[in-house]
């Protein structure tokens, strides 16, 4: 009973929505991709050929019209191989600025050309630019593609034209009685030859499928542009290959920061606080070691409040120093991630609770990330989520290490403000983990972390 | 004697305040970064001032560039620059103005009370307070003429470059004075220095010949 009380409203947003999916401002920016991207598609090809023909013409040969000069025929070719790759990666680039700004999907660069040295270098390096090739065979694939682009353009089009007819009918029909007109002919995207209408009511036949075109039309469009899109990541990309190659460069460039940023945050530490502690320290026992010296006894409050401060700065030292040892590395993380999370989670000022359920340990670099990261995010959401609880589940589902960290607080966590969550990021890259974030305003924010279980 | 501190730790420049009000100093100003030491300087126009080098706001070498700025707009005023590590470049930039009322001492030696205040002192006085470290590293970078001194005329050379009286040489050395006269008069000799008189002369003598 409850689910039918349940069912209704969302049957009717899923309705309205459907109705209103012609109108979204996706749908406008796919048909408007069509129909820019589709004169390239086809221009391109069209281009080649006629290239080829002319050169056939225009080459030397027997100079009747009517013989294609092969020598001409064979040269046009010859340009056309050496120059697709080129054209192909301008055009390949035009076409990424346009799905990124048109369609948001970014595809990250190919490798740039590299060219080679004397004529037959350079000749050779673009006989084998692998990405201006696989450009080349964008534009080729393309060619089906943009037009069935420009079939689902016709949607749009037939589907409004369709709409209008009910309302110029009566200005044009009102003949006399006698008079007998043609039908009236009308396009749906569904047959070549148009249908016939002759009477005011089938033109509300017609508004009836312009309004249904219309409504299939954003689907159709949508289904070429991701067509499209699929093509344009597969081969307008960097390759697989580079792509993995560009990802663990930019993840080693991360990391050799990082460790170099913790070294100097490292050195910083020691030297703000137990060198600048021992220092004292040292100067204090020197003070009280030179008054003992000369003669003790009347100067003996000093000696004790001295002796004391020096006390105090020791076990001050001390205590510093074990917080950044243990910032390094904490030793219990020896004994296994679950205690960690555990020795974590008592410290925290706010509620934790922890599960983890590990049947086999990851590599101690895994570990040691999962527990940075735990920590991390433990930390932020003490200091920004105002959450009554948090929870720290720890998994290993398919081999994988998953951390989740969820709190009930306000949400509102953005990787782009702020460098701590950003930092994660780029620590859980650089062993290819991933991270991903839901916190919408108001909460709750859950954050889980996948890592492979060994670096 | 009238000193400004300039120390970003709070600890170490509540540590020094004390050390020096101690032994009966008077510490006209204390404070945390370059700037507030140059103003400080300016107001109290002291005998020493003794700086940190890595202050805020960048904690690289803010009380070095203050340190260089005070002796070329302050010259009454002596600078010892103290650090947690010492740097070759750092000796040499402060040394290049001349090594007259300059000090510069790793933080560790404020652990010997007098040998500390001591410096001090011999650098508002116009002295020169080098660290053994840095001196260690000029005898290091070695001219060949070091050869020819003996094991001890070397030790009185490193203990005269860091700036000390014979008194101080001879204390530190556990022999009379009068031998350290000996072998100073015998390096002198060896290396073939003009012989100066006074300590701070016979100082920079030294100085210029281990750098030149």
């Amino acid at each position: 009973m409850s689910a039918m009380a349940t069912d209704p409203p969302s049957v009717r947003r899923t309705l309205t929505a459907i109705a209103m999916e012609p109108f979204t401002r996706r749908a406008r920016a796919e048909l408007l991709y069509l129909v820019v991207a589709a004169p390239t598609g086809i221009a391109v090809p069209v281009g080649a050929v006629a290239f080829l023909i002319i050169m056939g013409f225009l080459g030397p040969g027997p100079a009747k019209p009517e013989n294609v000069s092969f020598a001409g025929l064979a040269a046009g070719a010859l340009v056309l191989l050496v120059l697709a790759p080129r054209l192909a990666r301008r055009l390949g680039s035009f076409h990424r600025r346009l799905t990124a700004r048109l369609l948001g999907e970014r595809v990250a660069e190919p490798p740039s050309f590299r060219p080679g040295r004397g004529v037959l270098g350079r000749l050779d390096a673009r006989l084998r630019d692998g990405a201006g090739w696989r450009a080349v065979a964008y534009l080729l694939l393309r060619v089906p593609v943009a037009l069935l682009g420009l079939y689902a353009v016709e949607y749009w089009g037939t589907g409004l034209v369709n709409l209008s007819y009910p309302f110029w009918w009566g200005l044009f029909r009102n003949h006399p009685p006698d008079v007998h007109l043609d039908p009236v002919p009308f396009l749906t995207p569904l047959r070549s030859h148009p249908f016939h209408i002759a009477t005011y009511p089938g033109t509300l036949l017609v508004f009836a499928a312009g309004a249904a075109s219309l409504l299939v039309a954003p689907w159709v469009t949508r289904a070429v542009v991701l067509a499209d899109r699929w093509l344009i990541r597969n081969l307008l990309g960097p390759g697989r290959l580079m792509q993995r190659v560009r990802d663990l460069e930019q993840t080693r460039a991360q990391a050799v920061d990082d460790s170099a940023a913790l070294l100097r945050r490292l050195e910083r530490d020691l030297h703000d606080g137990a060198q600048a502690r021992l220092a004292a320290l040292a100067m204090n026992l020197g003070l009280a070691k030179e008054k003992l010296g000369d003669d003790g006894l009347d100067q003996l409050a000093q000696i004790r409040e001295l002796v004391e401060a020096a006390h105090q700065g020791a076990k001050d030292a001390l205590g510093e120093l074990r917080d950044l040892a243990r910032g390094i590395h904490p030793p219990i993380l020896d004994t296994g991630l679950s205690d960690a999370l555990a020795t974590l989670a008592v410290g925290s000022a706010i509620p934790v609770e922890v599960t983890t359920e590990i049947p086999s340990r990851p590599t101690p670099a895994i570990e040691t990330i999962a527990y940075f990261c735990a920590a991390e995010l433990l930390a932020n959401a003490v200091k920004h989520s105002h959450a009554n609880t948090i929870t720290i589940h720890v998994a290993e589902p398919n081999g994988c290490l998953l951390l989740v960290v969820t709190d009930d607080g306000v949400g509102g966590a953005d990787p782009a403000r702020g460098t701590g969550l950003s930092g994660l990021a780029h620590r859980v890259g650089t062993v290819d983990g991933r991270m991903d974030i839901a916190s919408p305003p108001g909460g709750p924010t859950r954050v889980s972390i996948r890592l492979p279980p060994h670096a | 004697m009238r000193v400004v501190i300039a120390e970003d730790a709070a600890m170490m420049r509540e540590g020094l305040i004390r050390l020096l009000a101690d032994r009966g100093h008077r510490v006209c100003a204390a404070v945390a970064d370059g700037e507030a030491l140059l103003t400080a300087v300016a107001e109290h126009g002291p005998d020493v001032a003794v700086v940190d080098i890595r202050m805020p706001p960048t904690h690289t070498d803010e009380g070095l560039r203050a340190a260089i700025d005070i002796r070329r707009d302050h010259p009454a005023t002596g600078v010892l620059v103290f650090s947690q590590y010492i740097e070759p470049r750092y000796a040499a930039r402060l040394l290049e103005g001349g090594a007259a009322k300059m000090g510069y001492l790793l933080k560790d030696r404020v652990a010997d009370v007098a040998e500390f205040t001591d410096a001090l002192v011999r650098v508002a006085a116009g002295g020169t307070a080098l660290d053994p470290e840095v001196v260690g590293l000029l005898l290091r970078a070695g001219r060949p003429g070091l050869d020819m001194l003996t094991l001890r005329e070397r030790e009185v050379l490193a203990l005269m470059a860091e700036g000390r009286s014979n008194a101080g040489i001879a204390a530190s050395l556990c022999i009379s004075t009068g031998s350290v006269e000996k072998h100073v008069a015998g390096i002198f000799t060896k290396l073939d220095l003009p012989p100066s008189q006074g300590d701070n002369r016979r100082v920079l003598a030294v100085l210029h010949y281990l750098r030149s």
